[in-house]
């Protein structure tokens, strides 16, 4: 039992529609909620999909639906917190379907730790300036949003999570009004003349995660 | 009458908005069932009904911003006895 606790299961689904990872999700939230499963940190990439929450709504989608459509993208109602947001290739995506009874029972400092897991690697690894914001949870590297932020908590178990934009088109952002509000947004190849591996960086934010929540991680099959 | 209070949700953390009820006044409810979800910055949070019976009431609607341990709802509680029990619980 205590291991179980302590342990971080880590599984890597590649790229994987957000509908199926959703589904996993909510399984996952009832198996951790029971105690059937070990805290669980799910890693991918979702084909392009713009997904919003119940309380705002559509509203900060910039283009029709009949447009979202036409470029091939997804449209999604979701019952994370937060905007609307969009998720596509180059894009890293974390869920962790964490116990919060066990680590802390708060909703804020949980986020917080979530904007830490990216924010470390990015600085200490990639020497970028990234940093958070008070009053604006994401992750920001000078004047730019690279890091997403929205959770829902079911049992106090949490599901959804964060992404980073590692390599994503900038047009991608263009269809919505990011988080509901009027940010650049880049990624992290931004930064850099040679490109960063999207494995990479995720391997880093893995590693980080199990560090500051104090787990221990088990390797799952990648399929990248 | 079974109250049904908005949780503590954190340190530093005085209120949150009603973001969507699962169930209208006069639905019945199970015990643990999803019930009302509210939402503070970027996470929402379900509220489980904390037993099963009827919805009499509803206290705070879609929208409304609440303060940490206001009333969510009111719950009538099931009062099927057992049997051989004098007196169900609850009232």
């Amino acid at each position: 039992m205590a291991d179980q606790d302590l342990s971080l299961r880590v599984l890597n689904l590649g790229t994987i529609p957000y509908a199926e990872a959703f589904d996993l999700q909510k399984k996952l939230v009832e198996d951790v909620a029971c105690g059937v499963s070990a805290n669980t940190l799910l890693v991918c990439q979702h084909p392009a999909v713009i997904t919003y929450g119940r309380r705002r709504g559509r509203a900060h989608i910039l283009v029709s639906e009949e447009e979202i459509i036409r470029r091939g993208v997804e449209l999604y109602q979701t019952d994370r917190g937060g905007d609307v947001t969009y998720h596509g290739p180059g894009q890293a995506v974390f869920y962790p379907i964490f116990d919060l009874k066990k680590l802390g029972q708060d909703l804020h400092h949980y986020m917080r730790m979530l904007e830490e897991a990216i924010v470390t690697p990015l600085r200490e690894h990639f020497g970028l300036n990234a940093y958070r914001r008070e009053g604006l949870t994401g992750v920001w590297v000078g004047p730019y949003k690279v890091g997403f932020i929205g959770i829902a908590v079911k049992k106090w178990v949490a599901y959804h999570g964060m992404s980073l934009n590692v390599g994503v088109d900038p047009a991608s952002f263009s269809l919505i009004r990011p988080c509901g509000l009027d940010v650049k947004v880049a990624s992290i190849n931004d930064f850099f003349s040679d490109e960063v591996r999207l494995e990479t960086i995720c391997d880093m934010i893995v590693e980080q995660m199990a560090h500051v929540f104090q787990l221990e991680a088990t390797g799952g099959s990648r399929q990248w | 009458m079974v109250k049904v209070y908005l949780p503590e949700l954190g340190e530093g953390i005085a209120k949150a908005t009603i973001s969507y009820w699962y169930v209208e006044e006069g639905a019945t409810v199970t015990e643990g069932s999803e019930l009302v979800e509210i939402s503070t910055d970027k996470a929402t949070f379900n509220v489980p009904a904390p037993c099963s019976g009827s919805v009499r009431q509803i206290a705070a609607h879609e929208g409304d911003v609440v303060e940490i341990g206001s009333v969510l709802a009111v719950i009538e509680e099931d009062t099927v006895a057992e049997p051989g029990e004098e007196e169900a619980e609850g009232a």
